[in-house]
């Protein structure tokens, strides 16, 4: 997808991070005195959620960079910290919350890049075990063509022992990764689902192939690796294409090299329920068995989820017995029902994690009981 | 009745009529009864009508436009039809100059109807989408339509206007109340044979608004799902067996309709609760306890409600509890 429009709050006009961008970016640029300028010109679109996939706003984040992810009620969560680089994403899912989270959805991308390294710093500087994740709120690695934040982010991770960056994504924009010394403390991390969904729903991201590929590279580049199946989305023949996704994955990369596998059924607020039927009217994954939770959102109803996370695990099993595999937002019955466990029995989830992120990222691990 | 119409001056005070063409005899062959430009009505049956002019004679000029070569019928189209009916071959007519434009023709046309009877939808509709045609400010058209009795609320005014475009069944809907203009409004989003299916089960089960917005929930999502029309999914023998039942009146029909719909949308959902209520029913509950899943089955907490009146009863519910923690019944029921 191309960016046809640039704003730039005038606040950062003179910022070299933003000139920097905009040598890069070639597309007209307008000065705006502030985000409202912005948000009336995107809502005033037919499709604002597209124009705002299409429009960069260049800015500075006046509120923390590292928050902690919002998870939701009544699941269990993995206590990940966001790192809050920018928003939305130029990608086109059919079933992303982002599409309702922010009002209006609008790339955009914080310059004030400073003010992050110090928030950093200070947080890094407690010496804690930590996950930080830039790939919630945004694509990870869709900011690569356009800025250099991975490869801030990269060396700072690497100059300390306590605290790993996961870089989440479906693109395969790692060609800056490949020379920066990471000292393992940045997992990277790919979105897989099957080539049908990636077909169907997953409109301008990497085929699967592509990002197992970039996935071996970062790999033979000395990059611990993460995978997230979410959302496992349900349909006829999903089992055996989800089977067939897990086969490939491990004929590109190592199991050992893995530091976490999450699964996630698709869930989604109802908003974006209305959001798919108007902009996707071709998807039928909204028509499936879903159940509202005691969170509001919509998931499938619990059965299905438990078989198909079942049949998943039995896969990722054969393949990598010892990998970390957890399930993202989900209550202790399904955890029992799918994995036999609940986390409370290990530690609890956040520990699972860190513990993994000890072991393949070589943390310091003084806090990790 | 059209023929007892209130033809008086005072409705057509400020329309200039030529009085050279003022009152015509005119040939019925000259008319264009085709052309419904300034149709209001929405009444077709002009039996009563024909027998009116039999007895009374035509009372009131039918309102024509002379466009050459021949006449459009700008108010009094049943009272031209009742008199082709009647074999007439002319009819005297009060006939518009050429100075007459277009909205004082539109203002006669809705006059004509709106001030003698209440418009019903449709013709609310067509009187808006003849007001909003004519050429003149907004605000004199919001004053004419204020004069007119028409709506004038910006919301509800576009929504009423698109009626008069809907197909022809839709329309008739609304007219015999099956469906509301909310829902009129809805069916359009679906091709004919399809809006009209749902027109013909909401008038068979006569079922109000939300139990219509549930059906045609249902209906359309299992339709996206399976790419099966809506009009093949009501032709499938299930649903065709029950709505076609004569032995079985229309409220049971209704809950069976649901029912029906409910498992074809939900299946393992509606499994589940089938499952549930008969586990439920192996621990004989009794009229005093009453057990409830999680919604959805999605929680893990199951909620009882026990009701008695005093100690005795109490103390046999307590049995009866202990009973119910022992059955096997329990264990499938919170096994999930």
């Amino acid at each position: 997808m191309r960016i046809s429009k640039l704003f730039i709050d005038r606040q950062v006009a003179d910022h070299p991070t933003t000139r920097s961008i905009q040598s890069r970016l070639n597309v007209s640029a307008e000065s705006v005195q502030n985000a409202q300028q912005v948000y009336e010109a995107i809502s005033r679109a037919a499709d604002p959620v597209q124009r705002g996939k299409e429009t960069l706003y260049l800015t500075r984040n006046k509120g923390a960079f590292i928050k902690k992810c919002p998870g939701t009620s009544h699941y269990t969560c993995c206590d990940y910290q966001i790192l809050h680089i920018g928003t939305f994403c130029y990608m086109d899912c059919t079933y992303c919350i982002l599409q309702t989270y922010f009002h209006p959805p609008i790339l955009q991308y914080f310059v004030n890049h400073d003010d992050l390294m110090a928030e950093l710093n200070s947080v890094l500087s407690r010496k804690k075990i930590l996950r930080i994740g830039t790939g919630e709120f945004t694509d990870s690695l869709i900011w690569e063509l356009w800025t250099d934040v991975s490869n801030l982010l990269v060396q700072r991770f690497a100059a300390q022992k306590h605290a790993v960056l996961e870089l989440k994504t479906k693109t395969t924009a790692i060609a800056q990764l490949k020379s920066l010394t990471h000292n393992r403390k940045t997992i990277l991390a790919w979105s897989l689902n099957t080539e049908h969904v990636i077909n169907t729903e997953e409109r301008a991201t990497a085929s699967l192939s592509a990002r197992l590929k970039a996935a071996a590279r970062c790999e033979s580049w000395g990059y611990p690796l993460a995978f997230h199946f979410d959302p496992l989305i349900i349909y006829d023949g999903c089992e055996e294409d989800y089977a067939g996704v897990i086969e490939n994955l491990f004929s590109h990369v190592s199991a050992d090299n893995i530091v976490w596998i999450s699964l996630g059924a698709l869930r989604f607020p109802p908003s974006v329920k209305t959001v798919i039927q108007n902009r996707f009217p071709d998807s039928k994954i909204i028509y499936e068995e879903f159940i509202t939770g005691p969170d509001g959102k919509m998931r499938y109803f619990k059965p299905l989820r438990i078989n198909i996370y079942r049949k998943i695990i039995a896969c990722i099993r054969k393949h990598a017995p010892d990998a970390l595999v957890y399930l993202c937002m989900e209550n202790d019955e399904i955890w029992r029902k799918s994995l036999g466990f609940i986390p409370a029995d290990v530690g609890g989830l956040p520990h699972m994690l860190d513990q993994s992120a000890v072991k393949h990222c070589q943390l310091k691990s003084d806090d990790v009981p | 009745m059209d023929s007892k119409s209130s033809d008086n001056q005072n409705d057509y005070r400020d329309i200039p009529l030529d009085p050279a063409l003022a009152r015509q005899t005119i040939m019925l062959a000259d008319v264009d009864s085709a052309d419904t430009t300034f149709r209001i009505t929405t009444q077709t049956d002009v039996d009563n009508l024909v027998l009116s002019i039999q007895r009374l004679g035509l009372m009131h000029a039918p309102v024509l436009k002379h466009n050459p070569p021949g006449y459009v019928i700008v108010c009094g189209f049943r009272r031209i039809a009742a008199c082709l009916n009647l074999g007439w071959t002319q009819v005297p007519a009060r006939v518009l100059g050429k100075n007459v434009g277009f909205f004082e023709m539109a203002r006669l046309a809705i006059a004509d109807n709106a001030l003698q009877r209440p418009l019903n939808l449709v013709e609310t509709s067509r009187a808006l989408k003849l007001l909003a045609g004519a050429d003149i400010e907004k605000e004199a058209l919001a004053e004419t339509a204020a004069e007119l009795g028409l709506p004038l609320s910006p919301a509800i005014v576009p929504r009423i206007k698109k009626i008069c475009d809907l197909p022809r069944p839709v329309q008739e809907g609304i007219l015999t109340k099956v469906i509301d203009l909310s829902m009129a409004l809805e069916l359009d989003r679906f091709k004919p044979a399809d809006g009209q299916a749902l027109l013909r089960l909401f008038a068979h089960l006569k079922v109000g608004l939300n139990r219509q917005r549930e059906l045609l929930l249902m209906l359309e999502e299992i339709s996206l799902r399976e790419e099966i029309p809506i009009h093949q999914l009501m032709a499938e023998k299930p649903l065709r067996h029950i709505l076609e039942n004569t032995e079985i009146d229309r409220s049971v029909k209704r809950q069976k309709v649901r029912t029906h719909l409910r498992r074809r949308r939900f299946p393992m959902i509606s499994k589940a609760e089938t499952q549930y209520n008969a586990f439920v029913k192996q621990l004989k509950l009794g009229r005093n306890i009453n057990l409830m899943p999680p919604k959805d089955f999605e929680g893990m907490t199951y909620t009882m409600t026990i009701r008695f009146d005093n100690q005795k009863e109490l103390k046999n519910l307590k049995e009866k509890l202990e009973e119910i923690i022992r059955h096997p019944g329990l264990d499938k029921i919170l096994d999930g």
